[in-house]
């Protein structure tokens, strides 16, 4: 008969265990992310067909979204409002000090470089990102992905690569709409809700658009697709514990990647723009 | 045919998030109140969107006041550099990143956890044992984001200042003093007010969301995720329109 096995320090181990677990859980995710991207290539050549239907159904399928529209339709509605936010308290804010003849400025400056790249790497993580979890999650819980296992598919290649891609490619048209959106709306509140004239607005608006903002703006955000598709996907990839655990997945998976994205975000816009606005103000 | 069932679903799907609502506020009347409940709802919520506020507040901030105090350094404003971080942080930021992560975080784990329960038929026995979930288990969880909602906003300002006062400082080399006694050049107590008033208003309707999600679920695994999922896009579609909103009327009001 043998006792009971007891830890001789069992908090300090406890603790020890928990350190090692997160540090060992950074390696697993670094590895599965550089499989993932590394796969990117035969995901290309073999399930070129998966490909198409994920960037489809990304893009403009309605999935588990059947109430409204699919990503493109939230991203643009939640753009849509944010223009309009610009707009208010652009208009407001400024008027406190008597410029509002600069709304345009503002819009211009703020839209491109702030709100466009933050607001449409949350639609993202919401849509598309946290759909992803749910699929896949679901397809572990269910063990289809031992099944594909079984029958020979490459299952990172097949699911994970695949979707990364995908993901990459649908940012582009999906920023687009929503760079389009901001400013549009920015500029029909002005005009609307408080009645500025159009060309004062278009004036400063257009002197001070700067076209390069856009593309750095497009650079972020593709940036931001790539890396909310990998941490949805890991965290889809990993589920466990029956239905709750993909829900449980899901959550864990949005506010990672929503954090990560931001942090992308942040260090790729101080990279890309630097401490000088490069707006002529002298004229 | 397949355009009135198509519109039929959504229609449905409001009217049964009103009714649910609606019942709540019924149970929230009803005695007794499941303070219990509460409290640990109310720790368990505080405990899963803690960190992530704190880690979502920095970077969010940090680059929200990069792109202001480059448009101020341009102007010749630099001393104006905390009237910008005020405004950003109490009036937009903080708000937007108490929404980020009630919703990304708090309601997300709700829905999960009622998602698992309704899976499991565990609310049907609840009814039929005669416990109204409504008052034993959804009320105590929308009060519990609510008031987590407010706390956290505050949590997310102050840390939202503190790490925007650090970044202007000791990266942009601002004068912390002219930081300092900039703050409060535009952003008063209305607009703190506001700021609150937000918040509050996110993590109810964020509750509302994840519990009619959450008790609605079906069909498994696939089923969970899915009510996870919608419970993230709707709670920010709904959030979002709210903060235009109230910004509108706020900045009307305060006039």
């Amino acid at each position: 008969m043998s006792a009971p096995a007891r830890l001789r320090l069992p908090r300090l181990t406890r603790t020890a265990h928990t350190v090692a677990e997160g540090w060992n859980r950074i390696g697993e995710q670094t590895a599965f992310y550089i499989k993932a991207v590394g796969e990117i290539g035969e995901a290309v050549g073999k399930y070129r067909v998966e490909l198409l239907r994920l960037i489809a159904q990304m893009s403009l399928g309605v999935g588990a979204l059947a109430l409204i529209g699919g990503a493109a339709m939230v991203v643009s509605f939640i753009v849509m409002n944010a223009g309009a936010l610009v707009g208010i308290v652009g208009f407001t804010q400024l008027s406190d000090v008597g410029i509002e003849a600069l709304t345009g400025f503002f819009a211009a400056y703020i839209n491109p470089r702030l709100v466009a790249p933050l607001i449409t790497a949350v639609g993202l993580a919401a849509t598309v990102g946290a759909g992803a979890t749910a699929q896949i999650g679901a397809m572990r819980i269910n063990e289809e992905i031992d099944a594909l296992e079984v029958m020979g598919v490459r299952s990172v290649a097949y699911l994970v690569s695949t979707r990364v891609l995908a993901g990459v490619i649908v940012v582009v048209p999906l920023f687009c709409l929503s760079a389009i959106l901001t400013n549009v709306t920015s500029r029909v509140v002005v005009r609307y809700g408080y009645g500025q004239s159009v060309g004062v607005y278009d004036h400063y608006f257009t002197t001070f658009l700067q076209p390069t903002d856009m593309i750095w703006a497009l650079v972020q955000v593709t940036l931001q697709g790539a890396v909310i598709m990998l941490v949805h996907t890991y965290y889809g990839f990993t589920a466990s514990g029956g239905p709750a655990g993909v829900g449980e997945a899901t959550g864990r998976a949005v506010r990672t990647s929503l954090i990560v994205a931001t942090l992308v975000t942040m260090v790729a816009g101080m990279i890309l723009y630097g401490r000088s606005g490069n707006f002529h103000l002298s004229g | 045919m397949v355009a009135a069932t198509a519109l039929r679903k959504p229609i449905r799907e409001i009217g049964g998030f009103f009714a649910l609502s609606l019942d709540m506020l019924v149970a929230l009347l009803n005695k007794p109140f499941a303070i219990r409940e509460f409290l640990e709802q109310s720790w368990f919520v505080a405990r899963v969107s803690l960190v992530p506020s704190i880690t979502l507040t920095i970077p969010f901030n940090a680059f929200v006041v990069f792109i202001l105090n480059v448009l101020l350094f341009e102007i010749g404003a630099a001393d104006a550099s905390g009237t910008g971080a005020a405004l950003a942080v109490i009036t937009q930021t903080g708000p937007f990143t108490t929404v980020l992560v009630v919703g990304g975080a708090a309601a997300t784990a709700i829905c999960a956890d009622l998602g698992a329960r309704t899976v499991r038929e565990e609310i049907d026995a609840m009814r039929v044992m005669g416990i109204d979930p409504a008052q034993r288990l959804l009320v105590p969880r929308v009060m519990a984001l609510t008031v987590n909602a407010l706390l956290l906003n505050g949590v997310v300002c102050f840390v939202g200042l503190a790490g925007t006062y650090a970044f202007a400082v000791y990266v942009n080399n601002v004068n912390p003093g002219s930081f300092a006694a900039s703050l409060t050049l535009i952003t008063g107590l209305p607009d703190t007010v506001i700021s609150f008033v937000k918040a509050t208003l996110f993590g109810m309707t964020a509750g509302l969301v994840a519990c009619y999600k959450g008790i609605t679920v079906g069909g498994g695994p696939q089923g969970v995720g899915n009510a996870v999922n919608e419970t993230v896009v709707y709670t920010f579609l709904v959030l979002i329109v709210i903060n235009t909103l109230v910004t509108t009327i706020g900045t009307t009001v305060t006039k």
